[in-house]
C-alpha cells in the first residue's frame, strides 16, 4: 500500500488478499483498507489489469507483478494496449516453489520490492523429456493430450498475451463449432499465434482443466523464436520480427526497429 | 469508476464452482476463476467462463406483465401482485388449495426455495409443490434413500482424483459436468481404471479403459450382470456384504440368470467387456460409481438407482473415502431445491409430510395448520390440470414448455389452466402463455446459498443491480405470502431464511452466513461445532442396513416398431444449459452450438441418404421437428440423439411421458422416433 499509493503515487493497486476465505484479485483505491494482502497466490495480474484498464479512465495504476506480468505489460504496452506511463510495477521476486512449478528460466523482477530473487530453473524437464522423443513419439503424446481438451478456452481467457479484437479460435474456417475435443488447429494456431507474444508465465497451463502441459508447448515454440530469429519476448522495445517488413534489411536480429 | 471482484456460484451445473465477476461500473464484465476454490481449483469449464454474458442481456424481464386478450401488457408491481393473489384466493374459495400448484426452481438459491415450499405449504394450504428435480434425480432421491437411507451424493467432488476405479454411466460427465469430468482425467493419470457406460461415445469414453454401448432402456440386465460376474467370480466383498446389508441371498438367485451371454442378448454388450468391466470394478481397492439422467431418466428410474446401489455394496464400495453411488446434479441448485423441501412429499431437510410427528413440529415453526397428505408431483399436475383438476400454477422459474417431456400435451395442459403465474428473468416459452408474469433477479444480482452435487453449501453474492423493476425470487414470493395473509414471511434478507430454515431442516443444523462465508460447509452439519459431513454411510446406513433391491429388466416403456425404427435419446451439450434460457443469449456458447441438431449414426445415414448437415424431420407418437443431420460413429446404429436446448426444434416435442411409478420421473432417454429427409 505504501509503495503504491506514497512512493508511486498511484490512484489504485491491483493486488490480491483474502476474502471469504480464498483469495481474491483486488483493485483498491487510495485510503480502502488494504485487508490481508496476498502474495502466495499467483493470479496472472498483467492479465487482469488488461481488462479493467478500460474502466479506469486516467487513473495511475500501481500492480504487484512478477517479472512474467512484467514482460507482458511490456508486450501489451508495445502493442498500444496499455498507457506505460500510467503503470507503475511494484516487482514481486517468485519463491523457489513457484519457480519449480514454472520451471521459469527468468523469474527475478527488474526491480524488486516484494520477496527475494531465487535462482532461475536451469531447465524444463518436461520439455526437455519431450525433445528427447522422436517426432512421432511426439506426435503420439501430444494426441493423446489434445483428446482431453474440454474447449473451455481458459488458456486463452486467462492469457495475458491474448489480445486480439477477433479470436481466430473462435472462427469457423479453423475451428468448426463441432464439440470437443476440437482438432488440432485449435493448440497448433494459438502456438504459432503467441509465437512472438508468450512470456511463459504458465497461466494456460495452471488454468487447464485436463492438465494439458501447454506451458512446455509454448516454451517450444519459443525455443525455435529464439533460434530462428534471435528474438525473445518481454521487454518494451524490441518489435517482434513477425512484425517487420520484409523489404531492407535481413530480419535475423531485427532489432533497431521500434 | 469502479471495479470490483465478486466471488459467487457459477449458475450452470451442480458442480459448485465459484468463480468471480468482474463488475465494473455496475455491469457484469468477465469471469476469473478462483485459484483457492476446493471445488474448481482455478479451473472453468466454458459455461463459467461466459456466465456473466447474458446477465445484462436486453430480453430480460424488467417489469411485470399482465395479459390483456391476446397481449402481455406492462403493469406495476402493485396491481400484478394484486391480481396474482386474488386469482390463488378465488381458485382456493371455489376449489380448495390442492386446485393449485406451485413450482419451485432449481436455479433459485436455498433460502427462496425455503419460501416457495412454506408459500405452498403454509400461506396457500397445499403440499403441491415440486420443480424440475422430478425431470432429473427424483428416482435418485427416491432410490437411495430406499437402499441408503439418504437421497445424496454419497461422497464428494474432490475424491474422484484418488478413486482407483470409475464407473461413468449415464453421463457425459466431461461436457455435463466439466469440472468433475477434470477430476476423473486426473485420476486417470493417476492410473485409474475407467469404465464408461453408455449408448454413445462421449469425450470421456473416447479415452477410458473400457467403453460399452448398451441399447437404451437395457441398464438393469448389464448391472445385474456384473454382480452375476463379481458373485459367481467370488469377487465380493463378504464382510460388507455379511455386517452391512440384508437381502444378499435373494440378490445372488436374481442375478444368476444374467449371465454375460444373456446381457450380450439384451443389451448389445459384449460379454467379455462385461466380465472385464466387472472384475476392474470389483478388484478395484477404492471404485466410484458416477452417474446423471441416463441412469435416471427412464421408466424404471428409480429402480435402475437402486441396482447401482447393489453394485457398490456388493463390492463394498460405500462408506470409504473414494467410493460411494454419485448422482451428478445437473442444476446449480437442484440439490438445494430438494434440501429445502420444494417436494410434495418432504418438509425442508427430507421430512415426511405424512409424518404426524414431523408435521406438528412444522404447524409449530410455522403457526398454522398444515395439509397431512402428501401433494401432486409436477408431471401429475401437468396431467391434473389437462384434466381440469388443477386450476393454477404459480411458476418460479421454470420452464416447462421447453424441459417436460410430450410439450404438446403440456401446451394444452397450461391453456386449460384459469390462472398461470410465472416468474422469470427472461421471456420464456412457458412465460408467453402466463396471465402474470413477474420479472425476477438472476444469480448475479441477489445474496443466498446454492447446495452442490456433493452437498456443499456455496455462496452467492449480489454483483450488480437486477434490471428496471425486477426483484429477486425471495421478495417476490415473501410478498405473496404477506398478501395471502400468512404471518411468516418477515424476512430482511437471506441469512434470516437460512436461519429459519437451519431451525426447521437438522441436516442444516449447523449453518450460517458467518460461518459459510469463509467456510465450504457441507451438510449434514447438525450444529455449528459439527465439521459438516464428506462420507455418507461411514460405519453404518442412516436406515441401519443397507437394503439389496430385486430388481428384473424390463423393456422400456415405447419400443421401436416399423413406423418408429429408431431410439430416441436425448440430454445435453457442453456449450448449452438445459432450456438454453441463458445459454443461448450468451454469443460464445451460441457461437459454439448454434443450431439444432440430430446426432445419427453414417450406417444409419447412409441408408436414409441423408449427408451430415442436411436438414431431416424426426418424428415420435407425439410429434415432429425439422433440424439438421450430424452424422457420427459416436452412437450406436439404430439409436439417434437429440439436444433439448433449441426451442426452434424441440427435443421434449417427441418424448414420452411415461413415468416411473415410484418417483414420476419421465422417460426423457428413451422413446420410438422415425427419421426422414426433409
Amino acid at each position: 500500500m505504501r509503495i503504491a499509493f506514497e512512493e508511486m503515487k498511484a490512484d489504485r493497486l491491483l493486488t490480491a488478499r483474502t476474502e471469504h476465505g480464498n483469495v481474491a484479485p483486488v483493485l483498491l483505491a487510495r485510503g480502502d483498507e488494504p485487508g490481508e494482502l496476498r502474495t502466495d497466490v499467483p493470479y496472472q495480474m498483467a492479465n487482469i489489469l488488461l481488462r479493467v484498464v478500460p474502466y479506469l479512465g486516467s487513473d495511475k495504476i500501481a500492480v504487484v507483478a512478477r517479472r512474467c506480468d512484467e514482460k507482458a505489460i511490456a508486450e501489451m504496452s508495445k502493442r498500444g494496449l496499455l498507457d506505460s506511463g500510467k503503470i507503475s510495477l511494484i516487482g514481486l521476486a517468485c519463491d523457489a516453489e513457484q519457480v519449480s512449478e514454472c520451471r521459469c528460466s527468468d523469474p527475478c523482477p527488474s526491480k524488486v520490492h516484494i520477496g527475494e530473487c531465487v535462482k532461475a530453473s536451469p531447465t524444463d524437464k518436461v520439455v526437455e523429456d519431450l525433445l528427447a522423443k522422436s517426432i512421432s513419439e511426439r506426435l503420439e503424446f501430444w494426441t493423446a493430450q489434445f483428446r482431453k481438451c474440454n474447449k473451455c478456452f481458459g488458456c486463452t481467457s486467462n492469457c495475458p498475451v491474448c489480445f486480439c479484437d477477433e479470436c481466430l479460435l473462435e472462427e469457423k474456417t479453423f475451428t468448426p463449432e463441432k464439440g470437443i475435443p476440437p482438432g488440432f488447429a485449435f493448440h497448433l494456431i494459438r502456438s504459432i499465434h503467441l509465437a512472438d507474444k508468450c512470456v511463459e508465465c504458465g497461466e494456460c497451463e495452471r488454468a487447464c482443466p485436463a492438465d494439458i502441459p501447454l506451458l512446455a508447448l509454448r516454451k517450444m515454440v519459443n525455443r525455435d523464436v529464439k533460434e530462428l530469429f534471435g528474438f525473445v519476448s518481454g521487454d518494451g522495445e524490441t518489435t517482434s520480427p513477425l512484425l517487420t517488413t520484409l523489404d531492407g534489411d535481413s530480419m535475423e536480429g531485427d532489432n533497431d526497429v521500434c | 469508476m469502479s471495479v470490483k471482484h465478486v466471488l459467487t456460484t457459477c449458475p450452470y451445473c451442480g458442480t459448485g464452482c465459484n468463480l468471480f465477476l468482474t463488475v465494473a461500473d455496475g455491469r457484469a464484465v468477465g469471469v476469473i476463476p478462483c485459484k483457492t476454490d476446493e471445488t474448481s481449483q482455478g479451473q472453468l469449464c466454458i459455461k463459467g467462463y461466459n456466465a456473466h454474458a447474458f446477465v445484462h442481456h436486453p430480453d430480460r424481464l424488467t417489469h411485470p406483465l399482465i395479459r390483456k386478450g391476446e397481449q402481455l401488457t406492462q403493469a406495476g408491481w402493485d396491481e400484478a401482485l394484486q391480481k396474482t393473489v386474488d386469482e390463488i384466493k378465488r381458485l382456493v374459495a371455489e376449489h380448495g388449495p390442492d386446485s393449485i400448484m406451485v413450482l419451485a426452481s432449481a436455479k433459485c438459491t436455498n433460502e427462496e426455495n425455503y419460501i416457495f415450499q412454506k408459500l405452498a405449504r403454509a400461506a396457500i394450504g397445499t403440499n403441491n409443490i415440486d420443480h424440475c428435480a422430478r425431470l432429473c434425480h427424483a428416482s435418485t432421491v427416491a432410490g437411495l434413500l430406499q437402499s441408503f437411507g439418504s437421497g445424496a451424493m454419497t461422497n464428494t467432488i474432490p475424491e474422484f482424483e484418488d478413486a482407483d476405479c470409475l464407473l461413468v454411466t449415464g453421463s457425459n460427465t466431461l461436457e455435463a459436468h466439466p469440472l468433475i469430468g477434470a477430476r476423473m482425467l486426473k485420476a486417470m493419470e493417476k492410473g485409474a481404471k475407467v469404465i464408461v457406460v453408455d449408448p454413445r461415445d462421449t469425450p470421456l469414453s473416447r479415452i477410458a479403459t473400457i467403453s460399452m454401448r448398451q441399447k437404451p432402456g437395457t441398464d438393469v440386465a448389464w448391472i445385474n450382470g456384473m454382480i452375476n460376474v463379481i458373485i459367481s467370480e467370488d469377487l465380493y466383498d463378504h464382510d460388507f456384504v455379511a455386517e452391512r446389508t440384508s437381502g444378499f441371498e435373494e440378490l445372488r438367485e436374481l442375478v444368476k440368470s444374467y449371465t454375460p451371454e444373456r446381457v450380450e442378448e439384451i443389451s448389445g454388450v459384449p460379454k467379455q467387456h462385461l466380465v472385464d468391466a466387472a472384475r476392474i470394478y470389483a478388484t478395484a481397492d477404492k471404485a466410484m460409481i458416477a452417474y446423471a439422467m441416463g441412469i435416471t431418466q427412464h421408466s424404471n428410474g428409480t429402480n435402475l438407482v437402486r441396482t447401482l446401489a447393489n453394485l457398490a455394496m456388493v463390492t463394498g464400495n460405500v462408506g470409504k473415502e473414494s467410493t460411494g453411488v454419485n448422482p451428478l446434479r445437473g442444476q446449480c441448485n437442484v440439490q438445494g431445491a430438494c434440501d429445502a423441501g420444494a417436494l410434495p412429499n418432504l418438509y425442508p431437510g427430507y421430512q415426511g409430510v405424512e409424518d404426524a410427528e414431523v408435521r406438528a413440529k412444522f404447524e409449530k415453526a410455522w403457526n398454522g395448520e398444515l395439509q397431512a397428505h402428501k401433494g401432486m408431483t409436477l408431471t401429475c399436475a401437468f396431467n391434473q390440470a389437462f384434466t381440469g383438476e388443477v386450476k393454477g400454477m404459480v411458476i418460479f422459474g421454470e420452464n416447462p414448455m421447453m424441459s417436460d417431456p410430450d410439450i404438446g400435451h403440456i401446451e394444452a395442459a397450461i391453456q386449460k389452466l384459469e390462472f398461470l403465474a410465472v416468474i422469470d428473468i427472461f421471456p420464456t416459452e412457458t412465460a408467453k402463455l402466463a396471465d402474470v408474469v413477474l420479472p425476477a433477479a438472476c444469480y448475479a444480482e441477489k445474496d443466498g446459498t446454492f447446495t452442490s452435487t456433493d452437498r456443499a453449501i456455496r455462496v452467492v453474492r449480489k454483483a450488480v443491480d437486477p434490471p428496471g423493476e425486477a426483484r429477486p425470487d425471495w421478495r417476490i414470493a415473501c410478498e405473496l405470502g404477506r398478501m395471502l395473509g400468512n404471518d411468516g414471511f418477515e424476512f430482511d434478507s437471506p441469512a434470516d431464511i437460512m436461519n429459519e430454515l437451519a431451525a426447521v431442516a437438522p441436516i442444516y443444523g449447523g449453518i450460517d452466513y458467518e460461518r459459510i462465508d469463509r467456510e465450504n460447509v457441507r451438510w449434514p452439519c447438525p450444529s455449528k461445532d459439527h465439521p459438516g459431513t464428506k462420507v455418507l454411510h461411514a460405519g453404518s446406513f442412516k436406515i441401519g442396513k443397507g437394503v439389496f433391491a430385486i430388481v428384473e429388466h424390463t423393456p422400456p416403456m415405447e419400443e421401436t416398431d416399423e413406423d418408429f425404427p429408431f431410439i430416441l435419446t436425448t440430454g445435453r451439450n457442453l456449450f448449452h444449459f438445459h432450456t438454453g434460457s441463458m445459454t443461448r443469449r450468451s454469443v460464445k456458447l451460441q457461437r459454439e452450438s448454434p443450431e439444432p441438431y440430430v446426432e445419427i449414426c453414417s450406417e444409419d445415414a447412409r441408408q436414409l441418404d441423408v449427408l451430415e448437415g442436411q436438414s431431416v424431420r424426426v418424428s415420435s407418437r407425439r410429434g415432429s421437428i425439422t433440424l439438421a443431420a450430424r452424422v457420427t460413429d459416436w452412437i450406436r446404429p439404430g439409436t439417434i440423439f437429440i439436444p433439448f436446448h433449441y426451442a426452434e426444434a424441440a427435443a421434449n416435442r417427441l418424448t414420452n411421458n411415461a413415468l416411473d411409478p415410484i418417483a414420476q420421473i419421465p422417460e426423457f432417454k428413451v422413446c420410438a422416433a422415425s427419421v426422414e429427409k426433409a
